[in-house]
């Protein structure tokens, strides 16, 4: 199978702050990679690396055998805040992509109207975001990276601000939509359960420097509904991961405080 | 709601009708003086007297224009400054001590020169007007377009936008508020201005009708002239904040 993205050596300073070091990582196409770590060890500055928004220090990326030297419509960025423009209705804010890229015709409104559809927005296309709660703005910020229709999807901790039950929904639907289109994801997430529900495979960072620390292949069966957060494979998954990144995030929290 | 709306206005209804009753027996029985005070219902008669004979309508023309003229005019260059200042930090740096020194100064005090300058027609004034509402629209949409969230323009750069669609996609309408509200207080700066001005000397404007009664002691004429200009003020006011929820309703609620 063709090697989707390939992050070799990759390293970011910032002034005297090792941010990251030395990760390589293989990514196929179509492939759910989930990064997990404690705060600060360098997971959005990894995505936003790989976006094209901020340069690497060393190392390269390669997209389909092509170097990422800056943003591009193969890549939709998914933020944590859900970065809606007010003034604009949900449908404008999700044609944004098309937009700047100097197209919106009849068929990238339809096609727009079909995402906002499977986001499960259909008929809150001409709301305005603050008439929306933060599980559909999220849904419109996700409907918004897919209207470029990228190769890959890059997502910041899209879930991060929503509430318990809304999170585990909007997992599932996450999963639901990339089973109709398996694009190669990259997910940054603090959950491991969130994690271990969604990937292929999962990458656990380390702090100062970050580094890659482990890479933990999910062995479980797809679709997966929620249901499957209580078979005890998963339990042990998470119980894994999260013995790999406890010191770590202990020291983190301890640093925190000071 | 509508019990709510009646609320918030019942206060305020009957506190002017009683401040307007209040002047009437005042100036009635209290201060019979009419060379010191005009009760309300002879402010109105004066009004009509006014209106009818043509003199309200050739003060408020004059008026008008040096109002209109000189807020576009303050307008136009003000915008564009603000715009130029946000663009390049050279430009905003050798402007800004010159725009917040200006904006501090009462300028209105430079009206005499002004007059001397160009005279007693409406040009004078239109130079008040637009140093008086110059500076409010330029710090304005300078602070404006500078204070764009980060958050939406990495949002637009990830969508591999150039700086001129992150500047009219997202810096503009974000600015637009700003604009807004300092085009909001121009109004009664511009106001100000042109009445001042006109007082310095005019041949006609709602100043010189305030003067010229002053000087004949007129009361009625001069509380005319200030009627039509509280009025002026309160209407454009509203005009604009019910622009504001037009334009930029997402700052509201
Ligand atoms: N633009 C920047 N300038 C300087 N330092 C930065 C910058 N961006 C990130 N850093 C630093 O790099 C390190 C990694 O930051 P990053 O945001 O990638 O961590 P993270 O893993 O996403 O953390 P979190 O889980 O809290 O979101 C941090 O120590 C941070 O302070
Ligand atoms: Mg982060």
């Amino acid at each position: 199978m063709a090697r989707k993205l390939d992050i070799s050596s990759l390293g970011k300073r910032f002034g005297a702050l090792e941010a990251l070091c030395g990760i390589d990582v293989e990514v196929e196409r179509g492939e759910f990679i989930c990064v997990v770590g404690p705060s600060g060890c360098g997971k959005t500055t990894l995505l936003r690396i790989v976006a094209g928004l901020e340069p690497a220090t060393s190392g390269t990326i390669l997209l389909d055998g092509k170097r990422v030297d800056g943003p591009g419509r193969n890549r939709g960025f998914v933020f944590q805040n859900d970065s809606l423009l007010p003034w604009r209705t949900v449908l404008a804010n999700a044609l944004i992509g098309p937009e700047v890229a100097g197209r919106v015709g009849a068929k990238e409104r339809q096609r727009t109207l079909e995402l906002l559809n499977l986001v499960g927005l259909g008929g809150f296309e001409h709301y305005y975001p603050r008439q929306l709660s933060g599980g559909m703005r999220q849904r419109v910020n996700l409907a918004r990276a897919l209207a470029i229709d990228p190769d890959v999807l890059l997502m910041d901790e899209p879930f991060a601000a929503l509430d318990a039950q809304t999170r585990e929904i909007m997992q599932s639907e996450l999963l639901r939509i990339w089973e109709q289109g398996r694009k190669t994801v990259l997910f940054v997430t603090h959950q491991i359960d969130e994690a271990v529900f969604l990937a292929d495979r999962v990458l656990v960072l380390a702090r100062r420097p970050g580094r890659l620390q482990e890479t933990v292949r999910i062995k479980l069966p797809r679709p997966r509904q929620l249901d499957v957060k209580r078979k005890p494979e998963f339990v042990d998954y998470v119980d894994h991961i999260w013995r790999l990144i406890e010191h770590d995030v202990r020291a983190s929290v301890i640093d925190e405080r000071q | 709601m509508w019990g709510a709306v009646r609320r918030n206005y019942l206060a305020g209804t009957l506190s002017v009708i009683g401040g307007l009753v209040l002047w009437e027996v005042v100036s009635r029985y209290l201060i019979a003086n009419a060379l010191l005070l005009a009760a309300p219902s002879e402010i109105l008669r004066a009004i009509y007297r006014l209106t009818l004979s043509g003199e309200m309508g050739r003060h408020v023309a004059v008026s008008s224009a040096e109002f209109a003229i000189g807020y576009a005019i303050a307008s136009v260059i003000g915008i564009g400054l603000g715009f130029g200042m946000a663009n390049s930090p050279t430009f905003r740096q050798a402007l800004q001590p010159w725009i917040s020194g200006l904006y501090a100064t009462p300028t209105i005090a430079l009206a005499p020169l002004f007059i001397l300058w160009l005279g007693i027609g409406i040009w004078s004034k239109v130079l008040v007007v637009i140093t008086l509402v110059l500076f409010p629209v330029t710090i304005n949409t300078e602070a404006g377009l500078r204070h764009t969230s980060d958050r939406l323009i990495e949002m637009l750069r990830s969508f591999g936008a150039n700086r001129r669609q992150i500047f009219v996609k997202v810096s503009l309408p974000s600015a637009l508020p700003f604009i807004l509200a300092g085009l909001k207080l121009g109004i009664g700066r511009g106001l100000i201005g042109v009445v001042v001005a006109e007082l310095f000397g005019a041949r006609a404007g709602l100043g010189e009708l305030i003067s010229a009664s002053a000087d004949s002691f007129n009361m009625p004429e001069l509380f005319a002239a200030v009627v039509v200009l509280a009025v002026a003020g309160i209407a454009m006011t509203a005009a604009f904040t019910w622009l504001e929820t037009k334009l930029v309703p997402w700052t509201k609620d």
